[in-house]
Formats: C-alpha cells, sequence, structure tokens
C-alpha cells in the first residue's frame, strides 16, 4: 500500500511530456506559412498575371469554396460551373497544380522516412532503393506501350517500384544487409531501369511522347490540374494515414531487430507491410509528379536534424515539410527562368543534391541509423 | 543424453548423486533441490539442440535445462560454451533443431509473438545504440506487447513504466538522451524497458559486462529486488563466476555447449568445476561464506 501511494506521488511529480513539443508544433507552422507564401506566388504570376491581393481574393472566393458544383468539377470531374476568368485561371489552372505538390512532397518524403527506418539507413530513399526507377519505368511503359492503362498509373507505378525494390532488396540480401550492400545494389538495379528507360524511347512514335516521357523521368509539376489530384488524392491519404498510425511501429523497429523481436513485434512482417506502404506513397508521387530527384532522401534529412529521431515527431514533421519544400521548388522550377519552365526535380537534384554532401562532409559518419 | 552428463561429472560422487538425481527428474518433469524439496521451473528446455542457420555444427547439445519459478538462476561458462545461444532458444529468438522449450507448462510455438512477450521479457547482449531517444521514451518501449496498433497509452502503462523507473533507480535521468549516457546508465534504462514489459519470466544476457563496479551492482540488486518484491523468475548470463556464485540461488554451468552441472552455488562451484569449465585453478571457500579465489590458467588442453 505504502509502495503503491509513493508510486502515484511520485507519477504526479513527474509528468509525461507528449510527444507533441513546442519544436514541433513551431516546425509545422512555419511550413505550412512556407507552403501557403509559394502557393501564394505560384498563383499569382504567369502569363495572366495578379496582384497578391487579387490572387488572394480569387483563392478565398467565396462563390467557388462554397459551390458544390465547382468541387464537384475538380474532384470528379464534372461540368465547371461558369466563373470569373480570375477565377478559372486561379483554381483551375494554378492552384491544382500547387496541390499536386503538396501531395507529392508529403509522399515522397513520408515515403523516404519510411524506407530509412525500415531499412534502418540513412542513404535510403525511394530513388536509391530503385523504387522510383522501377515505377518511372513501368509509367514509361504505359504512356509508350499501354497507353490506355493511364487511369492506372499510381497502381502501376506501384508495381513498378515494388519489382525493383524486391530485386533490390534480393541482391543486397545475405543473411542480413548492411546501408552500403543496399545502396551499391539499389545504384545497379537504377542502371538496368535506367536503360530500359532509354530503350523505350525507339518504341515512341511521336516526339510529343518523347517530351511528355522525358518531362516525367526529370519530375515535374507542368501542366498538373485537378486530373492529377483525383488520381492521387485516395491513394496519398491511405499511405500516409497507416504512415502515421505506424510511427510507433518504426520507432520500435529502430531499437533493433532482436529488440523489436523480444518485445513481441514479428518484425519481417512489421517491415515488409511498411515498405509496401513507403512504396505506395512514393508511386502516387511518381505517378503525378514523375521522378523528383534527392527529394524523398534530403526532407527526413532535414526534419531529423530539427525534431530529432523520434518518429512519431519525425513523420508529422515530413508530412509539413515536404509540401513546404516541394511547392518552393516548384515556384523556383515554373518562374525562375522568365519564359520558360524548368522540371521542378532539377531544382530539387540541384539544391538537393549539394546539401546532401553538405551533410556527409559535415556528419562523421553516414549510413546505419 | 544422460551418459553425457554422467562423462561430465563423474569425477565426482557429489555430482554423481546430482546427475541421478537429474535423470530422475527428467521422468518426472520436475525437480528437487538438494533437501529434497520439489522445485517447480518456469522454463524448461527439453532435448535441446541448437546450431546457426549459416552453419552446421550443433553449438548446443543439452539434455534437460530447468529454470526454477520464482529464482535467481546463472548461468555461467567460458566464452563460446553456448549460454548465449541457449538463451537465444528459451526466448524463441533461435529456432531448436530439436527439443522443445515450455514456459509454464506450454510450448513457446504456442505463443503469438505478443503473448509470449507478456510472459517473457529478454534483454540481449549488444542493444544498438540509439542516440536520440530519451530514457522514458525507452521504458515505454516495454509496453508494446501489451498495446494494439492503434491503442494510445493507458493508465496501467503509465504505472507500470513508473513501477520500472522506479525499480532501475534512474528517475533522475528520465528526460536524458541516451546517447548523453554512460555506458551502466544506458543499461539501467535498457533493463527498466525490460522491466516494464512486466513478464512473470526475465532473461538477461551479461547484463553487467563491461560496467563499473558501481553499476554492476546497481544491475544486480535491481534483479534481486525484481525478483523478491514480484516473484519473477530470473535467468541471467553472467561472465564472472564469483559473482554468479555470491548472487544467484541457482547455478547453470555449461561446457561446450553442454550442461556440466546444475545446482545452488554452494553445491555447483567447486575447484573441480573451474578447473574442468573454466580451466582455471582456483580455490573455493565455503565459510563463512562461498568465495572464489582464481590463482592461474590451467594449460589448455581441452582443445
Amino acid at each position: 500500500m505504502a509502495e503503491a501511494q509513493s508510486i502515484d506521488e511520485h507519477a504526479a511529480v513527474r509528468e509525461r511530456e507528449g510527444w507533441v513539443t513546442g519544436r514541433l508544433v513551431l516546425f509545422c507552422l512555419a511550413s505550412v506559412g512556407i507552403t501557403v507564401v509559394a502557393g501564394l506566388v505560384q498563383v499569382s504570376f504567369g502569363e495572366y498575371s495578379m496582384t497578391f491581393v487579387e490572387a488572394w481574393k480569387a483563392v478565398f472566393n467565396p462563390t467557388v469554396i462554397f459551390s458544390l458544383d465547382a468541387w464537384s468539377a475538380f474532384l470528379f470531374g464534372t461540368e465547371l460551373p461558369d466563373m470569373s476568368t480570375g477565377s478559372v485561371v486561379v483554381w483551375n489552372l494554378r492552384l491544382p497544380r500547387v496541390f499536386v505538390g503538396i501531395i507529392a512532397g508529403a509522399t515522397l518524403a513520408v515515403s523516404g522516412a519510411i524506407f530509412q527506418a525500415v531499412t534502418r539507413n540513412e542513404l535510403a530513399s525511394p530513388f536509391i532503393l530503385g523504387v522510383s526507377s522501377g515505377a518511372g519505368f513501368a509509367i514509361l511503359a504505359t504512356l509508350v506501350v499501354f497507353s490506355g492503362l493511364s487511369h492506372l498509373l499510381p497502381l502501376v507505378a506501384a508495381l513498378g517500384g515494388t519489382v525493383a525494390f524486391v530485386v533490390v532488396y534480393m541482391i543486397a540480401w545475405k543473411g542480413g544487409t548492411s546501408p552500403v550492400r543496399l545502396v551499391l545494389a539499389g545504384v545497379i538495379v537504377n542502371m538496368i531501369f535506367q536503360s530500359l528507360q532509354q530503350g523505350l524511347f525507339f518504341f515512341a512514335d511521336d516526339l510529343g511522347v518523347v517530351q511528355t516521357a522525358i518531362a516525367w523521368l526529370t519530375g515535374s509539376l507542368t501542366g498538373t490540374g485537378w486530373g492529377e489530384v483525383r488520381i492521387a488524392i485516395v491513394p496519398a491519404i491511405i499511405a500516409i494515414g497507416i504512415a502515421l498510425a505506424g510511427s510507433r511501429q518504426l520507432n520500435v523497429l529502430m531499437l533493433g531487430e532482436t529488440t523489436a523481436r523480444s518485445l513481441g513485434m514479428q518484425v519481417e512482417r512489421v517491415r515488409f507491410f511498411l515498405s509496401a506502404v513507403a512504396i505506395l506513397a512514393a508511386s502516387v508521387a511518381i505517378a503525378v509528379a514523375g521522378i523528383v530527384s534527392f527529394f524523398g532522401l534530403v526532407v527526413p534529412h532535414i526534419v531529423r536534424n530539427t525534431l530529432g529521431g523520434d518518429y512519431r515527431r519525425l513523420m508529422v514533421g515530413c508530412l509539413f515539410a515536404g509540401p513546404a519544400l516541394m511547392v518552393t521548388a516548384d515556384v523556383g522550377a515554373r518562374l525562375a527562368l522568365s519564359g520558360t519552365q524548368i522540371p521542378v526535380g532539377i531544382v530539387t537534384g540541384l539544391i538537393g543534391g549539394p546539401y546532401f554532401l553538405y551533410l556527409m562532409r559535415k556528419q562523421q559518419s553516414m549510413g546505419e541509423l | 543424453m544422460a551418459h553425457q552428463h554422467h562423462s561430465a561429472t563423474e569425477e565426482q560422487d557429489h555430482d554423481q548423486e546430482q546427475a541421478q538425481e537429474y535423470e530422475h527428474e527428467h521422468d518426472h518433469k520436475q525437480i528437487t533441490d538438494s533437501d529434497g524439496v520439489t522445485v517447480e521451473s518456469a522454463l524448461v528446455g527439453d532435448g535441446l539442440e541448437l546450431s546457426y542457420p549459416a552453419s552446421e555444427e550443433t553449438i548446443v547439445d543439452c539434455a534437460r535445462l530447468d529454470i526454477p519459478e520464482a529464482a535467481v538462476t546463472a548461468l555461467v561458462g567460458p566464452n563460446g560454451s553456448g549460454k548465449s545461444t541457449l538463451l537465444k532458444s528459451l526466448s524463441n529468438h533461435l529456432e531448436p533443431d530439436a527439443g522443445t522449450v515450455q514456459i509454464h507448462g506450454e510450448d513457446l510455438d504456442s505463443f503469438s509473438q505478443k503473448e509470449l512477450a507478456r510472459e517473457l521479457g529478454v534483454l540481449s547482449q549488444e542493444n544498438d545504440s540509439l542516440g536520440s531517444i530519451t530514457v522514458e521514451d525507452l521504458v515505454y518501449h516495454g509496453r508494446y506487447p501489451h498495446r494494439g496498433f492503434f491503442d494510445s497509452v493507458s493508465e496501467e502503462d503509465h504505472r507500470a513504466v513508473n513501477r520500472a523507473i522506479e525499480l532501475a533507480g534512474i528517475d533522475h535521468i528520465c528526460d536524458t538522451e541516451l546517447g548523453q549516457l554512460s555506458g551502466g546508465q544506458k543499461q539501467l534504462a535498457w533493463i527498466a524497458m525490460v522491466l516494464a514489459q512486466d513478464t512473470d519470466v526475465l532473461l538477461l544476457d551479461e547484463p553487467t559486462t563491461f560496467l563499473d563496479i558501481h553499476h554492476q551492482f546497481r544491475v544486480l540488486e535491481t534483479i534481486r529486488q525484481l525478483n523478491e518484491q514480484k516473484g519473477v523468475t530470473v535467468a541471467v548470463i553472467l561472465h564472472d563466476i564469483s559473482q554468479a556464485a555470491r548472487f544467484a540461488d541457482y547455478l547453470v554451468a555449461i561446457r561446450d555447449g553442454e550442461l556440466y552441472d546444475w545446482g545452488p552455488p554452494e553445491e555447483v562451484v567447486t575447484e573441480q568445476l573451474l578447473a574442468d569449465v573454466f580451466g582455471v585453478e582456483a580455490t573455493v571457500k565455503y565459510e563463512p561464506e562461498l568465495q572464489v579465489l582464481p590463482k592461474q590458467a590451467l594449460p589448455d588442453n581441452r582443445l
């Protein structure tokens, strides 16, 4: 009795801190702020230029926001109701691109974060593990050869990504695997799939398809609209929801395989399941935005450096930082060079690559988490 | 199996008696200590043959191993004798080539992974060094087997964690990150995690190795308290035979993957055992308390 009492008192004295810290909240708010500002810049500029105020008004135009017809047009592809030119430009041309950026950013970041925990390797990302190139090849094949299947792009991408991931894992696996083995296997499988992708170009009939395909492989949000949002939104929500719910599993996985097993986790099953979620998430992004390089690798690093390694925080952080960075990068891609748009994958590659090199120089060791 | 046991022990009458006792136990699935009092076993390994997937070689071949209920049993033996391997099979981390392991009379295989983790806590020898997790978060992971996929932290989880932290005596470093702790403090944190699992049986693989003497005692005292207050069954691998002799209720001596002897320390620890199992010449004093004084290594003629 006395013992029980002392424990109760003790518990009262040392109230457990929740995992939601002030830092996390601040980080998320800042990310939302960046996303909104970048989004506003994106909707304001372009051939039909508006001031910030006009753009802001068009975005929050109540006749659009509260119009069921408009939303049904956006989300289900029905007839678009009449609205002002400004509203059409903002709501039908520019905003959906921002939304696609948000979805792609969030899913890629979450996917990278999961892969890094599942492989316990901070070099892991959908790109490194071959998922991107596998999915890219599958999508290219669909565009060039089986163009009838284009509404199933996320599924096709997921299939290609899964095949590539399994191949990488099989090559790297020898009674366990190390970060370096995994990366090497990934590089090799990537090269094979890239050759296959280039090979496919020979089967393309017209130049338009080739151009689309190239934009695809470099990762681009150019020309994305509500159609892409419609394709991506449901699988993205599913993948992100499971990822958030699974963050505690990822934390336990980070304790090491033996400990996780001792705690009653079916390690192989959880790994497999969460990898599948990560592949789905990456495939969503690849299906609508192509292969945006370095994104899934770098964003979890940025979040980890800011918020620490606890996956409950890391996952939420990625969910907010991913969209902020993707939308910002896309602003650069669309508006940096006047007169022409460059694929967003070039921007992320040019910024993410050097940033990653900087991390490598700064950190003593890189590899195992 | 039994004759192997004889050959290892026939040099001593005392041990021979035990071997016979052992056979007798085997029939009745029960063991008795030297006073003839029946001891219930929490964990029983029966006819275990163990090897690792990568190699053919049988590492452990053990007719029967008992971990008595509500007692502290220390597994001792030289490096490479198969202690850790044995512990791995007892905790279902290693599937035996032959034989079974039972906990409270039920086959380990009949439990799901989570059910087993509610019965049996395991602390392995090497724990991955995680930098940025706080001690408290680590201890909360001990509640994993008690929580479903979507369950949030319950009142019972809070209580179990607080109890574990208190028992391990680490309240003051609760909010510290693991990376900033000394080896001994880290080990106490890991032990607290296993304590939070709230199991009746606890298996610990060399929890005191590499710790300074203060933390060695802290760890052992924590284990002892847990055993005395809550009647938890503990099987612990200890590197130091004299420490094991002072600390444990029962000793299990293992040599070359076979059970050499089993029983209370005063009976098991003999100069013969130290020569046979550990290859050292030593004096053993039984009065006023059991004490092992190693003198020198014997010429290595066993290999």
